[in-house]
């Protein structure tokens, strides 16, 4: 009689257990395919950083180049100069987090931004030196230039679509609820914001 | 940014070449065409690098370098894990040139070199009204600029470079290796600035950055299947005529 008592006891037992592994494996699969995104919008930002390391890097030979050319509108090339010197100047802390913190990512965008116009305007300016224009050292940095505003502008765009597939998958039910266990490690990504006229960044068309 | 996402979903890409030059604009002669289907199958068989030719009309509203990359993107030209393709595009209707450089041929054919070729070589020709001499003359270029050995193995006469290009390759090289060394030294501080996240993402961005391709394609035509899979990062320059 006791054997038949226990049996449905047992199998309320193993029922229990079997929800229990059931909600581990679920919260230990939303767990793994949130990282899997988050190391994918991680990987993509290390991306985004060195097309803009690769940006400033060009800078001190441009900069130099044009310096060369008498009586260069000094202005346009200390404004380039000066915002290259911000960038320089990021953080650790806001480049290892702007992908999770919208605020050091606003101070990330507005730094490379603000360098983007100074060059953008550098080239603008070049227009008018004819010299510098047919100056080999010079076309090569400027194709360099366009090139890496390109890249920049590639690498930008798959981040923002790495960080919307990752934010679409965090704040769907049930892994909102699930994300919301592990506290700050699954943070909303913060995007790029397109800048009015950014997508015509350094652009010299030749005549 | 919402507007960038909608307009990169709403763009689509024509779908995958199946040769190596695409003339949908009726700009190439038929000899010109096999020519340069001969040469860049030549040229794949030897080297194992995948460029081909795609002419249009025009890219509408959408501006040259996303429809162009785009594109790249979808047609994955180059092999998966080397991503060694290139693309030359030339929008008759729009009058503009685009090289597009995957991410393997990035170092041999730079956006310098890239732009030194439009410039140089396919505007003047495109301006004078020579379409076939533009492509013919653009590709001899390309392939030899990553290429310089495929000399022998062209078919045919290569137009004169200007004699400036010797001295600006050396240039490059120079500003390559400088490059490369600031990039050692910033990858170096980065690893010690950011602690142990930093080398990890950095190395994991490389890989995902060299492989962004998906599965490779079916054989047809006259591509073959195993070039499809190569990643494409926005390298290469513009030009018009």
């Amino acid at each position: 009689m006791g054997q038949v008592q226990g049996r449905p006891r047992s199998y309320g037992l193993w029922i229990a257990l079997a929800i229990v592994v059931v909600i581990i494996l679920a919260i230990g699969g939303t767990y793994n395919s949130l990282v899997t995104l988050d190391q994918a919008v991680q990987a993509q930002w290390a991306q985004v950083e060195n097309q803009y390391q690769r940006r400033a890097d060009l800078v001190p030979n441009l900069v130099a180049t044009v310096k060369g050319v008498a009586n260069f509108e000094k202005s346009t090339y200390i404004a380039v100069t000066q915002a290259r010197a911000s960038v320089g100047q990021l953080s650790p802390q806001v480049l290892q987090n702007a992908a999770n913190d919208p605020n050091a990512m606003a101070q990330f965008q507005q730094a490379q931004d603000k360098l983007g116009s100074a060059l953008s305007r550098l080239l603008v300016t070049v227009e008018n030196y004819p010299d510098l224009k047919a100056n080999e050292n010079f076309l090569t940095l400027q194709s360099q230039l366009e090139g890496t505003e390109n890249r920049i502008s590639v690498e930008r765009r798959r981040y923002n679509e790495l960080a919307q597939a990752f934010n679409t998958k965090r704040n769907t039910f049930p892994t909102a609820m699930i994300a919301g266990i592990f506290g700050s490690r699954f943070n909303t990504k913060a995007y790029f914001q397109a800048q009015p006229g950014a997508q015509n960044a350094p652009k010299v068309n030749f005549p | 940014m919402i507007a960038t996402l909608i307009l990169a979903a709403a763009l689509t890409a024509p779908p995958r070449p199946t040769n190596y030059v695409t003339d949908n604009a009726n700009a190439l002669s038929a000899s010109t065409v096999e020519n340069l289907d001969a040469e860049l199958k030549r040229y794949e068989d030897t080297t194992g690098h995948r460029i081909v030719v795609w002419i249009g009309q025009t890219t509408g509203d959408v501006p040259l370098e996303d429809w162009t990359i785009k594109a790249a993107e979808t047609w994955k030209i180059g092999r998966k894990g080397k991503d060694d393709g290139a693309i030359l595009f030339l929008f008759m209707q729009d009058h503009r040139i685009r090289i597009e450089v995957g991410y393997g041929l990035e170092g041999s054919l730079t956006d310098a070199d890239s732009s030194r070729i439009i410039n140089e070589t396919i505007r003047p020709k495109m301006r004078a009204g020579d379409v076939d001499g533009a492509v013919q003359d653009g590709v001899d270029r390309m392939l030899l600029t990553i290429t310089p050995s495929f000399k022998d193995q062209i078919g045919h006469e290569v137009a004169a470079q200007s004699s400036s290009s010797d001295e600006s390759t050396r240039s490059i090289i120079g500003s390559l290796v400088i490059f490369l060394i600031i990039l050692t030294v910033l990858i170096f501080l980065a690893r010690r600035g950011r602690g142990r996240g930093g080398a990890g993402m950095w190395i994991l961005g490389s890989a995902l950055g060299g492989g962004w391709g998906g599965s490779g394609g079916g054989g047809f035509g006259g591509l073959g299947g195993g070039g499809f899979g190569g990643g494409f990062g926005g390298g290469g320059a513009s030009g018009g005529w």
